[in-house]
């Protein structure tokens, strides 16, 4: 069966790009447009891994990953955040709140690919 | 007129021209700047729409090439060259994903500046507001209001700077780093 992968973005292209290289590798794609609404969709679904922004509407990243890690259906789902920042102080956020990786955009789809096969299989 | 008073007159006229014409400018600003915003939505509504299509499009093609590949009546040197051709492809796939990512970071910029340029209306509004209740008659009371004047502009404009974070530092399109921790 098809591993899950939940990808939270405010931008409706960017999740096309996301959503495009991940079907295109096998994977099964869920969208959120933003965090409130990945965390709603989290808690109906259990997702393999959760790839998400950080700066968005309602709920960004950072308090999306720190909510679904408080989810004891979470605690051990790999999270990535896909995102324009690159500072090393977001990083260090990042991996505070309980993300398990970095992805600075823009992504290159193959090293998306790559990445998420490491991580998931 | 006294001096003090010409001068409180000039001062006030001042402040209320660069609050007004300020505003004025920033409007226009705001203006293109949301229009260029819609402009790069359509825009990458339609890339994205044609790019899928042209995939879908190269992808059945390449199925029936498989097919015939499969049947068995392509030389060694054809099916070598279109295996080749099919990587390219490939490649070019992934480079144009990876640039169709600009209007998410275009967007996010575009952002920053309409909301600094919503900031910059209010510190000039403030100026203007300000600048109303400015003495023709003292000059010492001129100097108080400017130097009042002077500190909200300094408090606003830190304040707005600090609203500002900045997301976007990309000033190419290549694809970035990626770690796993």
């Amino acid at each position: 069966m098809a591993k899950t992968i939940l990808a939270v973005d405010d931008s409706g292209s960017l999740r096309q790009m996301v959503v495009f290289s991940l079907r295109a590798a096998g994977y099964q794609v869920t969208e959120a447009v933003d965090g409130q609404d990945g965390l709603e969709k989290a808690r109906t679904q259990v997702f393999d891994l959760v790839l998400t922004d950080q700066n968005m509407p309602r709920m960004d990243g950072l308090s999306l990953i720190r909510s679904l890690r408080t989810l004891p259906t979470y605690q051990k789902v790999p999270i990535l955040m896909l995102t324009t920042e690159s500072s090393d102080e977001m990083k260090s956020k990042g991996r505070a709140a309980g993300a398990n990786g970095w992805l600075v955009k823009p992504f290159d789809p193959q090293r998306l690919t790559e990445v998420v096969k490491k991580v998931i299989g | 007129m006294t001096k003090e008073k010409r001068l409180g007159t000039h001062v006030r006229s001042l402040l209320s021209n660069l609050s007004g014409h300020g505003t004025q400018h920033l409007n226009e600003v705001e203006t293109d700047l949301m229009q260029t915003s819609y402009l790069l939505g359509e825009a990458i509504e339609k890339l994205g729409a044609s790019f899928m299509a042209i995939h879908e499009a190269v992808s059945a093609q390449q199925a029936s090439i498989d097919a015939l590949l499969a049947a068995g009546q392509a030389s060694p040197e054809l099916v070598e060259q279109l295996r080749e051709r099919h990587a390219e492809i490939g490649q070019h796939v992934n480079a144009a994903v990876t640039g169709l990512q600009f209007q998410d970071l275009t967007n996010q910029l575009i952002g920053r500046t309409v909301r600094r340029v919503a900031g910059l209306r209010e510190v000039l509004g403030g100026i203007g507001t300000g600048s109303s209740g400015i003495s023709d008659t003292n000059a010492e009371e001129i100097v108080s209001a400017l130097a009042s004047i002077n500190e909200v502009l300094e408090e606003q404009s830190v304040k707005l700077e600090s609203a500002l974070w900045k997301a976007v530092c990309q000033t190419h399109m290549e694809s970035g780093d990626i770690e796993l921790f």
